[in-house]
């Protein structure tokens, strides 16, 4: 697994630089405008991170490369589970650290203070976001693939404003200690893991 | 004992079907997988390796079950192909890092002295390469970790005469050891008629022959004679053939009864591979 993650380092090693642009850009555009630019800044990072990830390994249909390894194909979606999981928390918590910076450097954008429950948000709609890409990427030729990552990012940027009012009113009205919140977070892991059995089980019945 | 055991491995296409194909390639042996363009040897091959899922039939490696145990497997063979697919935007050294922690018996060192071989530099970027030198690169890699059984999808079509001369020599020395054992799919059966010690000839999906090279090309022969001596009879003995205005030119199956046939009235020439895959492809008769 460890060797299949290090592949991932290095196959993106020379466009690891796109991540830290990801969220400077997302950074720029949304924490001066919106409220909830903790959550957006988050799980914008962490989605374009997650597409850079995966569009590397088909750029040049480098999959039936990768099915020669000695690795099955059940570890090749493994690892890419594991780095969605990566790419989650490294977009959220690179967030928190901007928000965080943003907060003692610029007090005039009133940012409000954050707790480790309004870290739960973003990371759980990027894992349900995974859960839906991941069994599509994998079940998808690279044209069909690419096609997938233009429609996340044009839904993603749609829903931005949307998804902005809807965490405010969930703020407002206070659902930190609510049991529904368990409940919603047991759900969402249990789709991350229904939609990795679904994708290993459409990838290994993909023909290279 | 086989290093590789296929059993009616079938799949269809569309268009296109390998139907029923069991093989056996030996231990210590080269076999090569001749046909013409598109006749499944790829499939075949791809199945072999579990990249395509068999609609039927079973595949034995090194004696493992291919798919359960795919991973031991895939630690023992080297796959050499002209199709390459590794990371273009990466250096050849930054492959060798990619691949060399997934093998248990990676050898950096034998790694190096085959690109110091096939000259190529570590710095290279695999989307620089030729043709040629991707299958070199493929080569250098599925030699590096000891792999005991070869499997190289038409590894000489990109390559200039003489690395191809270079790489038959390089097969046969792999072969000095006994464990190792190579599968050659070409079209190319020239390359073959030097090394292989078994043909296994695809055609339309089918497996038409698997035997050893020699015997086959003492069995085969092709018979060039006069048209006044055929007739529906014995054109029915040949497997393919190709009439002129001056006479014919065909491939017959049993060398020793064409010559009892035909006598002091025909030539009888030594078939070639190439001949053999010509005339079965094509079969019935052709006109030149």
């Amino acid at each position: 697994m460890l060797n299949l993650l290090r592949k991932d380092f290095i196959a993106l090693k020379s466009s690891l630089w796109m991540t830290l642009l990801f969220l400077v850009v997302f950074s720029v555009a949304f924490i001066p405008k919106l409220e909830v630019s903790l959550y957006l800044v988050g799980i914008y990072t962490a989605f374009a991170s997650l597409n850079l990830g995966t569009m590397i390994d088909i750029k040049n249909h480098n999959h039936k490369f990768l099915v020669t390894l000695p690795v099955n194909r059940k570890q090749l979606v493994q690892a890419k589970y594991i780095a969605a999981i990566i790419y989650t928390l490294f977009g959220v918590f690179a967030s928190y650290g901007i928000h965080t910076l943003v907060t003692f450097a610029m007090p005039e954008l009133h940012k409000p203070e954050y707790s480790a429950i309004d870290l739960l948000a973003p990371i759980g709609i990027m894992l349900i976001l995974s859960a839906i890409y991941m069994p599509l990427f994998y079940s998808l030729s690279k044209k069909g693939a690419a096609i997938i990552n233009v429609v996340f990012m044009i839904i993603l940027i749609g829903l931005a404003q949307p998804t902005a009012i809807v965490m405010n009113m969930v703020k407002e009205k206070g659902i930190s200690d609510d049991p529904m919140l368990i409940l919603v977070l047991i759900g969402v892991l249990l789709l991350f893991a229904a939609s990795y059995f679904l994708t290993v089980h459409l990838f290994k019945r993909k023909d290279f | 004992m086989n290093a590789l055991e296929v059993r009616n491995l079938t799949k269809a296409y569309p268009q296109f079907k390998v139907d029923q194909i069991s093989l056996d390639v030996k231990r210590g042996y080269i076999t090569g997988l001749i046909g013409p363009n598109g006749v499944g040897k790829s499939t075949l091959i791809k199945m072999m390796l579990g990249m395509v899922r068999p609609d039927s039939g079973t595949v034995r490696i090194l004696g493992c079950e291919m798919p359960a145990q795919e991973v031991e497997v895939k630690q023992r063979i080297g796959v050499v192909s002209d199709d390459c697919f590794y990371y273009e935007h990466l250096s050849i050294r930054d492959m060798q890092q990619m691949i060399a922690p997934f093998y248990r018996k990676w050898s950096h060192h034998t790694f190096n002295r085959y690109l110091e071989q096939f000259e190529l530099s570590p710095n290279m970027k695999i989307e620089t390469l030729s043709k040629g030198m991707k299958v070199k690169f493929s080569l250098a890699v599925a030699l590096s970790h000891e792999a005991e059984l070869l499997i190289m999808d038409e590894p000489t079509s990109g390559l200039d005469p003489v690395f191809r001369r270079e790489l038959l020599d390089l097969l046969a020395n792999i072969l000095q050891d006994e464990h190792n054992s190579i599968i050659f799919s070409t079209h190319i059966t020239t390359d073959l008629d030097r090394i292989a010690d078994y043909i296994a000839f695809i055609n339309r999906g089918k497996l038409v022959f698997s035997e050893a090279k020699d015997s086959l090309l003492e069995r085969y022969a092709i018979v060039k004679g006069d048209l006044q001596l055929l007739d529906s009879d014995i054109r029915k003995l040949f497997v393919g053939m190709r009439e002129t205005a001056v006479g014919f030119e065909g491939l017959v199956e049993d060398r020793q009864q064409a010559a009892q046939l035909f006598g002091e009235h025909v030539i009888l020439d030594k078939a070639t591979l190439e001949d053999i895959m010509y005339y079965t492809a094509k079969g019935g008769r052709i006109h030149a």
